[in-house]
């Protein structure tokens, strides 16, 4: 492998390279894009494509996780092992839930009631401009933070990837607002990704997040035999993660703490070099156990391993000491390398609830929720289901993305699983997909590209989560706000400069936010998925579904969800953190999600039932006549 | 008139509905069962291997995972109903023209 300044410039042309393929590739389909918008009328080809998105389009872009999710999906699998399969495992059943529960009323009311939107919808069905306008309210309220988030992610991207800045992925802690290079990928990532959608809109939009969607699709496969191989296939990576200690992140105090550590860690470096000697002797073997070696103290898990080259990526571990009082020990590997920290048991990364208690029992109940029904409830997504061609599409998207996240994520934790062993010793858990995608690539003809697009398919995943937001911001105070509520007769050309004017204030407001960058990328991201899933899913599920559903029951509905999540988020943002707050273990989600549905089902019973001609339009069969 | 038949799309994306979430449900109950069964607080020398996956994690998701493909296959193509979703067109250009929705 090349050391690391070498890797980071290799990975900093090649990546630049790539993002530029894909900046040329958006905005080429931002026109092809236009082209088919101009056909219809504006709002309808604009915000909607004109119904007619195909299988493809709408089964990998309706309910995909934004670019900041599946950037900590392999971070998470590197640092806490197999468990994480457990953590993403609900995708199993997002394409069935994704489109086979509200997929087919939510297209076929929309086109009866002519909603371009999710607020559209709310407002028609329930013949209440308070929901609707509430429904807006709400939606801009969560995708601004998610916009601010996204942004910050594709200027760090940008930033790191530019050849010489020497870093080598996205990392949450180093850049900075005051940052050179920071600024300039804000800039340029800001004129691409506004540009592209304001051209093309909603179709842009789409297209361009398919495109992404194939292409990651495309660099894991890559990926995946090239990490088999260099593991020496996944039976030698799992053995070998038995013989691994996870070490828990880093906190305040360390430094001095890590001190106390060095004679303890002179200790191990001493039998290190017995051992050492030992193998020479004996042709690389070890010993049976430490007998002579060592006074005691340290547990073996040496024999039967052979002895690796200092600076060796390959590594079993051979001692641990006995855990001390607040829980340090220190351990040392075959190939040298001696770790001090809070270390759990040799084979936690095979086993639940992975290190540090990653994933408790009540957690993977929770994300049996979060997956499923923040992708019901996200009005990106619903706004696509809207959008489809009809059910033929809809049913072949099922199967579709049933495929793709069967080959994706398996791919994933399987690639991550060999980086573990391959590359033990990371800094910086996120770096593991570049990291990996250097190390393997390096030697093939054409690899530092290879290399760049898999770098690249995150700040593709970023782009298209920002100008499908974009589209559904503006689409919302253009035809939620400005056309409902200030100027009903307004004519089209109006309705189309404000479009463009909402996109670029959006755009504008989201690049100065990110000159102040918020902190907690990842958590923040979870945290408008939480309150779109909450807020959303039970008022569209009463919409579609009871008849008996009320204008007082849906905003109850939406009330009770995101005050729910609000609330237990505030409980650990007093904490001095902004993250989630599992009460007795359940994550808010779920927590909102039945807020929601019993408020709303109370609130509905309690209100005047609406009227008879309302609902026999949209649940009985249209009369002959009509 | 007596009460009319309820909307075909209506029926038929409810009793889609009720089975996707009842495989939901399942998939649910069967993989965090399974895999806190086998695969939580275990001693890790009595984990056996599976073509490299861990016992646990092979019956616990791959196995479901693969289920729920081949379910999502079979929902697809042998259960999901096509159906007319109706015209779009007449309610949204009235509504484009005059900002109302037809009421």
């Amino acid at each position: 492998m090349t050391d690391g300044a070498n890797a980071a410039t290799g990975a900093g042309v090649g990546t630049l390279a790539a993002l530029l393929v894909f900046i040329a590739a958006s905005v080429w389909l931002g026109t092809l894009a236009q082209r088919a918008v101009e056909k219809g009328s504006f709002l309808k080809g604009y915000f909607l494509g004109n119904r007619g998105l195909g299988a493809w389009a709408l089964a990998l872009t309706a309910t995909v996780q934004s670019g900041g999710t599946f950037m900590g999906f392999p971070s998470y699998v590197y640092s806490y092992g197999w468990v994480v399969a457990l953590w993403i495992a609900a995708y199993m059943v997002v394409p069935l839930t994704g489109f086979g529960v509200l997929g087919k009323r939510l297209a076929q009311l929309s086109r009866r009631m002519g909603a371009i939107t999710v607020p559209d919808m709310f407002r028609a069905r329930f013949e209440s401009p308070a929901a609707g306008l509430m429904a807006s309210l709400l939606i801009l309220f969560f995708m601004s933070f998610m916009m601010v988030a996204q942004f910050k992610a594709g200027a760090i991207v940008m930033q790191v990837s530019w050849p010489g800045s020497g870093a080598l992925t996205l990392d949450e802690a180093g850049p900075t607002g005051g940052d050179y290079y920071y600024r300039l990928g804000l800039a340029i990532f800001a004129l691409t990704v506004v540009g592209y959608t304001l051209i093309g809109g909603f179709l842009a939009a789409v297209w361009t997040d398919l495109f992404q969607s194939v292409m990651m699709l495309i660099g894991v496969m890559i990926l995946l035999p090239l990490t088999l191989l260099a593991a020496g296939g996944l039976p030698a990576a799992s053995r070998n993660l038995a013989r691994e200690v996870a070490v828990q992140p880093p906190v305040e105090g360390d430094a001095t703490r890590l001190e106390n550590s060095l004679p303890v860690e002179a200790r191990m470096r001493a039998l290190d070099a017995a051992l050492r000697q030992y193998a020479a002797r004996n042709e690389g073997g070890l010993p049976d156990d430490l007998d002579g070696f060592v006074s005691g103290g340290i547990a073996y898990y040496g024999r039967g391993s052979a002895i690796d080259p200092p600076g060796s990526t390959r590594r079993t571990l051979l001692a641990l000491t006995a855990k001390e009082a607040d829980g340090w020990q220190t351990a040392l590997y075959s190939n040298g390398v001696i770790r001090s920290g809070k270390l759990g048991p040799p084979g936690e990364l095979l086993t639940g609830p992975g290190p540090a208690g990653f994933h408790p029992l009540g957690m993977a109940f929770s994300f049996f929720f979060v997956w499923v029904f923040a992708g019901m409830g996200s009005p990106a997504g619903m706004v696509r289901v809207m959008a489809c061609k009809d059910t033929r599409t809809i049913r072949r998207s099922i199967f579709l993305l049933a495929c793709y996240n069967m080959l994706i994520y398996i791919s994933l934790i399987v690639i991550c699983i060999c980086g573990r062993t391959l590359l033990p010793d990371l800094q910086k858990s996120d770096e593991i997909i570049p990291r990996l995608a250097l190390m393997s690539t390096g030697d093939l003809w054409g690899g530092s590209f290879i290399g760049g697009l898999i770098l690249a398919a995150p700040f593709g995943a970023v782009m298209a989560t920002v100008s499908s937001y974009l589209v559904v911001i503006a689409s919302g105070l253009v035809r939620d706000v400005y056309q409902r509520f200030i100027n009903p007769a307004a004519s089209e050309t109006t309705i189309r400069w404000l479009s463009y004017f909402f996109m670029v204030l959006v755009g504008t407001i989201a690049v100065v936010a990110c000159l102040w960058p918020p902190d907690y990328l990842q958590s923040v991201v979870v945290f408008s998925g939480t309150c779109g899933a909450a807020t959303f899913v039970v008022p569209a599920l009463m919409a579609v579904y009871w008849r008996r559903a009320t204008a007082a029951g849906a905003m109850a509905a939406m009330g009770a969800g995101v005050a729910a999540v609000l609330s237990l988020y505030s409980v650990s943002w007093l904490q001095g953190q902004f993250k989630t707050y599992p009460l007795f273990g359940i994550d808010p989600i779920v927590w909102g999600l039945a807020a929601s549905l019993i408020v709303g089902i109370i609130a509905s019973l309690a209100s005047q039932p609406p009227s008879r001609q309302l609902v026999s339009k949209l649940f009985d069969a249209p009369s002959p006549g009509r | 008139m007596s009460s009319p038949a309820p909307d075909p799309v209506f029926k038929s994306a409810r009793r889609e509905a009720i089975v996707v979430l009842l495989i939901w449900a399942s998939a649910l109950v069967y993989t965090i069962g399974f895999c806190y069964q086998f695969g939580y607080h275990r001693p890790v020398e009595q984990i056996g291997f599976i073509l490299g996956f861990p016992d646990w994690v092979f019956w616990g998701i791959l196995a479901p995972w693969a289920v729920c493909t081949l379910l999502s296959g079979w929902f697809a193509f042998g259960f999901m109903r096509d159906e007319d979703l109706g015209a779009d067109g007449q309610a949204e250009d009235a509504a484009e023209e005059t900002g109302e929705v037809q009421r």
